[in-house]
């Protein structure tokens, strides 16, 4: 841990740089809730619309979702 | 009538109240850090099971800072003749002289300490208020319902050109215009003190919810800042987000800035709401943040002693008065015992 004055960074709740998946699926999410809702259902249905799946490629499902933002999000 | 004592104090931060100091991560289990606060310098120990304390920086023998010592898990030893100082500020062994009559002496001041989301908080009293003053944390931080992020930077500046920066919303309108919260709203407003139990709002009128419309300062033991900024749709579900704000004042032209953003959401709306966060949100926050930096930093030494303020400064003018009275009065007390 640098002591050095002054402490300025951009990132201090990030554990990890996100990968590209992380990335794509964080600007797809702002995309849903801007242009579909808020709701969960929303949600699935709209990142499913636009083809971005599940890291195993299956589409999304309440439960996968839920299960998986929970894993990036906690 | 101001003293240089007054003066000291206004310049480097209120006595007898508590005041964060860095985030806890700074200090590691095993570690110790060197922190200046309130002008002086201090060491932050935290022992291997992470139990922290706060002694001042400054070996009772000759005046060493323990800082350059060594970490002894539950004590240090000072680099110059190794005097051993026990996290309670008890000298437990002069290894040069042993029996020496400073053995069993609490000669190292130490400060009380806790850790509130994520960051230290310590009590600063004067000699004549040694014992810490009650502490009310705020809600957002303690409240299970309620998601708070700590954000911490280092800025150049007074630290009550920062406090005043958040009793003043009217610049989110202008500074931040070019912002993905505050772009919006009027650039004209109407403002209002209203009294609380704790302290003041400072609020617009006539437009909430909008921009950063209101703030409430809040002197529960610490000082803190509560305000509530509209994010755009894209931040999902959860309405605002709210700023719970600190300040720690380094020294006289520096200060410490601690800004929790926190957000009524839980569940996979918590959930997604720290996911943007780190992968997005955290950057353009950062930016907003630097736009007060820059502003503050660039502030002239004497910005606050040539000033024409207008209707909306009347939260800085209460803010100052406050401050101002109250170094003014620990001053005089401490004159009068001396």
């Amino acid at each position: 841990m640098s002591t050095d004055w002054p402490y300025l960074d951009v990132h201090q709740s990030r554990t990890h740089e996100p990968t590209p998946y992380e990335y794509q699926l964080a600007s797809t999410l702002e995309e849903v809730f801007t242009k579909d809702g808020h709701e969960l259902t929303d949600v699935v249905s709209g990142l499913n619309t636009r083809q971005v799946h599940a890291p195993d490629g299956s589409p999304w499902t309440e439960e996968s979702f839920r299960a998986e933002i929970h894993r990036l999000g906690a | 009538m101001t003293t240089p004592a007054a003066d000291h104090i206004y310049a480097t931060g209120l006595r007898n109240q508590w005041h964060p100091v860095v985030p806890s991560h700074f200090v590691a289990p095993g570690a110790m850090r060197k922190v200046t606060v309130l002008g002086e310098q201090w060491l932050l120990f935290r022992r291997s099971d992470s139990t922290l304390s706060m002694l001042a920086d400054r070996c009772p023998h000759r005046g060493a800072p323990l800082s350059l010592g060594k970490h002894l898990g539950d004590r240090v030893a000072c680099w110059y003749h190794g005097v051993e100082v026990r996290t309670d500020g008890t000298v437990s062994s002069v290894p040069g002289l042993p029996g020496c009559n400073l053995e069993g002496k609490k000669l190292v001041r130490s400060l009380p300490v806790r850790e509130v989301g994520g960051a230290v908080l310590a009590y600063f009293g004067d000699e004549q208020h040694p014992d810490p003053a009650p502490l009310t944390l705020p809600e957002p931080l303690t409240d299970p319902g309620t998601d708070a992020i700590l954000c911490y930077a280092e800025w150049n500046g007074p630290w009550r050109y920062a406090v005043e920066n958040l009793l003043d919303p009217m610049h989110g309108a202008f500074l931040h215009h070019e912002s993905h919260t505050m772009y919006d709203g009027d650039t004209t407003a109407k403002f209002r003190i209203r009294e609380t139990g704790r302290g003041y709002f400072f609020e617009k009128t006539d437009q909430r919810g909008v921009n950063f419309d209101w703030v409430e300062l809040c002197r529960t033991g610490v000082d803190w800042v509560d305000l509530s900024i509209p994010y755009p749709p894209s931040a999902g579900p959860g309405g605002p987000f709210g700023i719970v704000g600190m300040v720690c004042p380094v020294d006289e032209s520096r200060t410490g800035v601690f800004f929790w953003r926190y957000r009524n959401v839980q569940g996979w709306q918590r959930d997604s709401w720290r996911f943007l966060y780190r992968t997005l949100i955290e950057k353009r926050h950062w930016e907003v943040l630097e736009q007060d930096r820059v502003m503050l930093e660039a502030m002239p030494a004497d910005a606050d002693q040539h000033e024409n303020l207008y209707q909306h400064d009347l939260g800085v003018v209460r803010l100052r008065r406050l401050y101002r009275t109250e170094a003014e009065a620990q001053a005089a007390a401490l004159a009068q015992t001396r």
